[in-house]
């Protein structure tokens, strides 16, 4: 047996922090106007998903610097690492249920949070949420080999999806099951502040939760604008032993394999033989 | 108590899963059959991935197998020849059900095709076993003879070329029929993720009238191969074998179907196989009504992105 290649490097620091290194103070986040600030930590940047993985809650804790006298919202957006998804649709044929050809959809991150003060509709508008990308509604999940172009009314190139009028069915759909599964999750109260100027928030990593790197974004709004903004990143990955059988299942398959067929065949064995003896 | 299942990405209770494996397991050894057919439903009514559970399982199947034709072997009751043949039908048959089964994938049609294999031919043959043994049990229950035994055997299969003897079964016929029976085996094998035993035993017994003594053990040492074969290439090719799921199983498994065998002796073989009809048939139309009940959802995430 080979041995195995080294394992990928550790996880680089973000470079952010090299950054900070010159600098005296860290300084994650930045000001957009004035002096309103906010500033963001979680308790854990890494998750290890070993043996006994079951999930994890991570706090996301920060400070909101307001002179100001108006109220401020707090809406902290965590995203995983991009997961295309691929959905079929049940159609009922002759009494049978069967599927139809599956539609890919890109965009889709394999974990989306968000959590805040406030109904997200409540703190900034449509048009403002879409810019910013927040907000489940607002995630650009597409199918972009079902979009085509062709003539219609005499207009040359009009963007089309093949899909029809369901589409909003299915991108509805792609959100609901990926709720379902815990892996996303909208939380119009799950920004608490503690104290003032002082708020926590939860990270609640369902067991499925995809391994990568995941971005975290704390915005502070105030009157329906985005007022700061700090980023934080978050790495989740396989360690220990969990990681050597991953790695070595997708490095080299077929000895994989083979050790597996081995291994059944002598645990087989060797209970007949223990067996065998008692008679 | 729960264990990460690295492959699987899912959290599972693992003490479950060694009684699932003693519970399949002492089924196996009862029966004498492989028990994927089981097996497969349970996992991934436990939620983890069908295609991983399909192709973990294989090799639950290589070891109670394994266990079984060692004990068989003992009583000379294992035709290796016959064995070898329908296992080279298994190989071919192994690798062509694996990229059927990545086609289907690709096409999100696999779970489809799971569910309609396991309908058709678990409730076929559960019934086919169940009206046997049925019928059997109440002749002797109103102290009728038993039947003459039908002792023909079809004439095709003198008819086709490559002719070959297998002393242990007691036949000289042409090696095709058993090796288009291994072939139909090592589909099942990829795409059900089952040993296809329980295909296997009744066209050996009904369809080429092998020594009944000799079927139970060849038959397990073919599914041995075309399981082997197909853990192989769904490791290799799909990178869906759980090593840590087969193992939690397989400990369970082996001393599952050595207390299985033993049971075995106590009860008369139509009694088993009218309850082997009966738990297959139940297993087929559970696994079938999917295809008829209304979904909860009518949208459905297809696995198989990323490759």
């Amino acid at each position: 047996m080979q041995a195995l290649p080294p394992p990928p490097p550790a996880i680089e620091a973000p470079p952010i922090e090299a950054a900070a290194v010159a600098a005296p103070a860290p300084d994650r986040s930045e000001a957009t106007t004035g002096e309103l600030r906010v500033a963001a930590a979680l308790t854990d940047a890494q998750v290890h998903v070993d043996s006994g993985f079951t999930g994890a809650s991570i706090v996301l804790y920060g400070a909101v610097f307001n002179p100001t006298p108006d109220p401020v919202d707090v809406v902290v957006v965590v995203r995983g690492p991009d997961a295309p998804v691929r959905l079929v649709k049940k159609t009922r044929n002759m009494g049978v249920w069967l599927n139809s050809r599956p539609v890919l959809f890109e965009g889709a991150p394999g974990f989306y949070m968000t959590a805040s003060t406030r109904p997200l509709s409540d703190i900034a508008d449509f048009g403002q949420l879409r810019r910013l990308g927040v907000g489940v509604d607002h995630l650009r999940i597409d199918a972009p080999e079902e979009v085509g172009t062709v003539t219609r009314y005499g207009v040359r190139d009009v963007v089309v999806s093949r899909l029809g009028d369901d589409y909003l069915d299915w991108r509805r759909a792609v959100i609901r099951l990926k709720e379902a599964a815990a892996l996303y999750d909208t939380d119009p109260d799950g920004v608490e502040f503690v104290d003032r100027g002082l708020f926590r928030a939860e990270v609640k990593l369902p067991t499925v939760a995809p391994t990568g790197k995941y971005y975290a974004e704390v915005w502070l709004f105030q009157d329906g604008e985005p007022r700061s903004v700090s980023n934080l990143t978050l790495t989740v990955e396989k360690v220990g032993i969990e990681r050597d059988i991953y790695e070595f299942a997708h490095r080299r398959p077929w000895l994989y394999g083979l050790l597996c067929v081995v291994l059944a065949a002598l645990t087989g064995y060797g209970a007949s033989r223990i067996f065998s003896r008692r008679d | 108590m729960d264990i990460y299942l690295p492959i699987a990405e899912v959290s599972v209770n693992w003490p479950t899963l060694v009684i699932l494996g003693a519970v399949v397991g002492f089924v196996s050894g009862l029966f004498g059959i492989g028990g994927g057919f089981l097996m497969a439903p349970i996992l991934v009514f436990m939620g983890i991935p069908p295609t991983v559970a399909v192709a973990s399982q294989a090799s639950h199947v290589v070891a109670s197998s394994t266990s079984g034709v060692i004990r068989y072997a003992g009583q000379g009751a294992v035709d290796f020849k016959m064995g070898g043949v329908m296992a080279a039908g298994g190989a071919a048959g192994a690798i062509a059900g694996v990229e059927l089964f990545r086609y289907l994938r690709l096409l999100g049609q696999a779970d489809l095709v799971v569910a309609l294999s396991y309908l058709v031919f678990l409730g076929a043959i559960g019934l086919l076993m169940l009206h046997e043994s049925l019928t059997e049990i109440l002749r002797r229950r109103r102290g009728l003879p038993p039947p003459r035994k039908d002792r023909r055997r079809p004439l095709w299969l003198y008819g086709l070329p490559l002719r070959m003897k297998f002393p242990k079964s007691g036949l000289y016929i042409s090696a095709l029929p058993p090796f288009g029976l291994g072939v139909f085996a090592g589909v099942l094998s990829a795409i059900m993720g089952v040993g296809g035993g329980f295909i296997l035993v009744p066209a050996m017994l009904y369809v080429l009238r092998m020594r009944a003594g000799a079927v139970v053990g060849t038959s397990l040492f073919q599914i041995i191969i075309t399981t082997a074969i197909t853990t192989i290439l769904q490791a290799g090719r799909n990178q869906t074998v759980d090593i840590l799921l087969s193992t939690i199983l397989l400990l369970g498994g082996v001393v599952g179907a050595q207390i299985g065998a033993r049971f075995a002796g106590r009860f008369r073989a139509e009694e088993l196989r009218a309850a082997l009809g009966l738990i297959v048939l139940l297993v087929g139309i559970q696994m079938g009504l999917e295809l008829f009940v209304r979904p909860s959802d009518i949208f459905l995430l297809a696995p198989g992105v990323s490759d």
